[in-house]
């Protein structure tokens, strides 16, 4: 528990610091944020009105705080090209990621567990060296390629799904793959590798003693043991999913938080940008709390009693 | 084939032995070929003996007790001759599933290591109950009275919480008092112990291992006890065979084998042993090493180390020889 709460402070000042990062890194990165939303044809005295309006002219620590203020009281702010009211973004882009990338996410365990397993029990078997050449493909090739071809292949030749769009189950599929393949690939290679280190550590040999079947040994104390690694380092497959949702929603037109974000900083309307990118950091922070948590109940090692 | 080897047994009563490995040979297959690791072993071990297998490491011990138990890491070491008999019943050739049947139902077994060799991930009580359950027709309730009996009964203090700790929760001595435990939960015919005491402090040694002995005592239990430490032996052991390079050279009740040893080895092992009553005497080391598998020497294994070594050690290999109920592989054995 203390461990937890220790985690939980960490996880706090990160958040704080990337927060301050995120700001200053929109301000510094250049371009006009102002063009977003004035015509071409404004002039000099618009423009500057314009920013004063907006508090441009002001220190970024300043800008920071009052950001930070109005963020607490879920004044979220309008964006800069339509008008649209962030906080509906949110709710509606957010609930279109939560689908593509709770998908993505079961995937990756759904199918990198069980192929890891098999992996290690049939060590050095044709079903291994297969599923090990699958796990190096999955990890070599890029997902926007891999994104593109599966749209050629399963959209534009065979005609099985569509190539994009949301949000019926079938428009799911592609990007949903696509996306979950590099933890899938990962995520093999890591079961199988624990399954072996523990299926040679000592206490099998005395399960085996206790003339316990094979399938309990296997199925159950070297898989427990084996989770712990992978659980922990589940936390790390949501912010890899998040990072890679940028990519593939762009690819596939899903119209979620990944795809606003794109947009947003193509546009250089900052409120938005800003504030997906805080999101989009929070759940990458918040998901490796929640692999110390979850590595913290795999193994009963760090609980403290 | 097994007639002579029976008649050869130093099995003093003439019992019925619980027991009874006939010629063992254990090979580990190896990039170089194939080598005998443990090579040409017989031993029986009668109802409520303790038999006591010593050698260095690597002698062979462990391999011998991991055979019997059918533990072998196979491949690259299996089984490659000879017979081990229990019950009528050759365990060699007995499937998988009958194997399990015999583990810890009948024949349990205890291992050097309690740190590792406990799973880390469940509790004391999740895995004796699985035991119990894999054999018995048990409820969990049931289950778990009979693991805190056994627990208590091996002196684990405060028995119920124990039963829901985890083992790094446990100390070094803890650990193996479950181990012991968890062997002895389904009262099984024979315990063989792995070097139960070596990873243990010297004060909680002396603690399990009386706890053995009295554990075998109460149960009428049959003892396949490995060690290295000659001192544990004279304190526990009925009957002794000394192993050396994959072979048991010599094989005699505790007391003649301390009193009269015939084999060099063995003598060399005592000289080197420190002795409370001999005054400033000086240890005698055994010269030189163990020869690697891949170069065993064709006759006798110890002839090289052995100061009474004549022509003939060095090109025959010396039988089994059975002398007043010891046994002995020596072409020149020499009074103490």
């Amino acid at each position: 528990m203390k461990r937890i709460a220790a985690r939980s402070i960490y996880t706090l000042i990160v958040l704080l610091l990337s927060s301050i990062a995120v700001f200053y890194a929109i301000r510094l990165s250049g371009g006009d944020a102002v063009s977003a939303r004035l015509p071409a044809s404004a002039s000099y005295e618009e423009r500057e009105e314009f920013r004063e309006l907006l508090g441009l002219n002001d220190p970024v620590h300043e800008q920071y705080f009052r950001y930070m203020g109005r963020l607490l009281t879920f004044d979220l702010g309008k964006s800069l090209t339509n008008n649209a009211d962030i906080f509906d973004m949110l709710t509606e882009h957010g609930k279109n990621s939560l689908i593509l990338g709770a998908a993505a996410f079961g995937l990756v365990f759904a199918i990198g567990v069980p192929l890891g397993i098999l992996a290690a029990v049939r060590r050095n078997s044709w079903a291994d060296g297969s599923v090990m050449t699958f796990s190096v493909a999955g990890m070599a090739v890029p997902n926007f390629w891999l994104a593109l071809l599966s749209v050629w292949l399963f959209a534009s030749t065979l005609g099985w799904l569509p190539s994009a769009g949301c949000c019926s189950f079938k428009q799911l599929i592609l990007p949903a793959v696509v996306l979950a393949m590099e933890g899938i690939a990962l995520t093999v290679r890591m079961t199988r590798s624990a399954m072996l280190e523990n299926l040679g550590q000592d206490f099998v040999r005395t399960l085996r003693a206790g003339g316990l079947s094979e399938a309990s040994i296997v199925g159950k104390h070297v898989l427990r043991n084996a989770m712990v690694p992978i659980i922990s380092l589940a936390g790390l497959r949501i912010g890899q999913i998040v990072g890679y949702a940028l990519v593939v929603e762009t690819i596939f037109g899903w119209p979620g938080l990944g795809q606003v974000l794109v947009n947003a900083v193509l546009r250089r309307d900052y409120p938005v940008a800003q504030f997906f990118s805080l999101v989009l950091i929070t759940i990458v922070v918040l998901s490796n709390w929640l692999a110390d948590v979850g590595y913290t109940v795999a193994n009963p090692r760090l609980r403290r009693t | 084939m097994s007639a002579d080897r029976a008649e050869a047994s130093t099995n003093g009563a003439g019992r019925q032995p619980v027991l009874s490995v006939r010629n063992l040979h254990t090979a580990v297959a190896t990039p170089e070929g194939s080598f005998d690791v443990v090579r040409d072993v017989s031993f029986d071990i009668g109802p409520n003996e303790v038999l006591c297998l010593v050698g260095e490491s690597g002698c062979g011990k462990t391999i011998t007790a991991l055979s019997v138990m059918r533990l072998l890491p196979t491949p690259p070491v299996r089984i490659t001759a000879g017979e081990i008999v229990f019950d009528g019943a050759d365990l060699t050739q007995l499937p998988e599933r009958g194997v399990r049947d015999v583990r810890s139902e009948r024949i349990s077994m205890i291992f050097q290591d309690p740190l590792t060799s406990l799973d880390p991930v469940f509790t004391v009580g999740q895995v004796m109950t699985e035991v119990i359950r894999t054999h018995r027709d048990a409820t969990k309730a049931e289950a778990r009275d009979m693991s805190v009996d056994i627990l208590r009964a091996v002196g684990l203090p405060a028995p119920e919480e124990r039963f829901d700790s985890y083992p790094h929760q446990l100390s070094g001595g803890m650990r193996q008092r479950v181990m012991i435990a968890t062997a002895l939960v389904l009262d099984p015919e024979i315990l063989i112990a792995d070097e139960p005491t070596t990873a243990l402090d010297v004060t909680v040694q002396a603690q399990i291992l009386e706890r053995l002995r009295q554990e075998q005592q109460d149960r009428s239990m049959s003892m396949l006890l490995i060690t290295h430490d000659l001192a544990v032996v004279a304190s526990i052991a009925d009957r002794v065979a000394v192993m050396y390079a994959g072979e048991i050279v010599e094989e005699a009740p505790v007391d003649e084998l301390f009193s009269n040893p015939r084999h060099p080895y063995t003598q060399g092992l005592l000289r080197a042993l420190p002795h409370a009553s001999r005054k400033r005497r000086e240890l005698v080391p055994i010269p030189g090493l163990v020869p690697p598998m891949q170069m065993m020497p064709p006759g006798c294994r110890f002839a090289p180390r052995c100061p009474h070594a004549l022509e003939q050690c060095w090109s025959d290999h010396p039988p089994h020889e059975v002398e007043a109920g010891v046994g002995f592989r020596c072409f020149n054995p020499q009074p103490f």
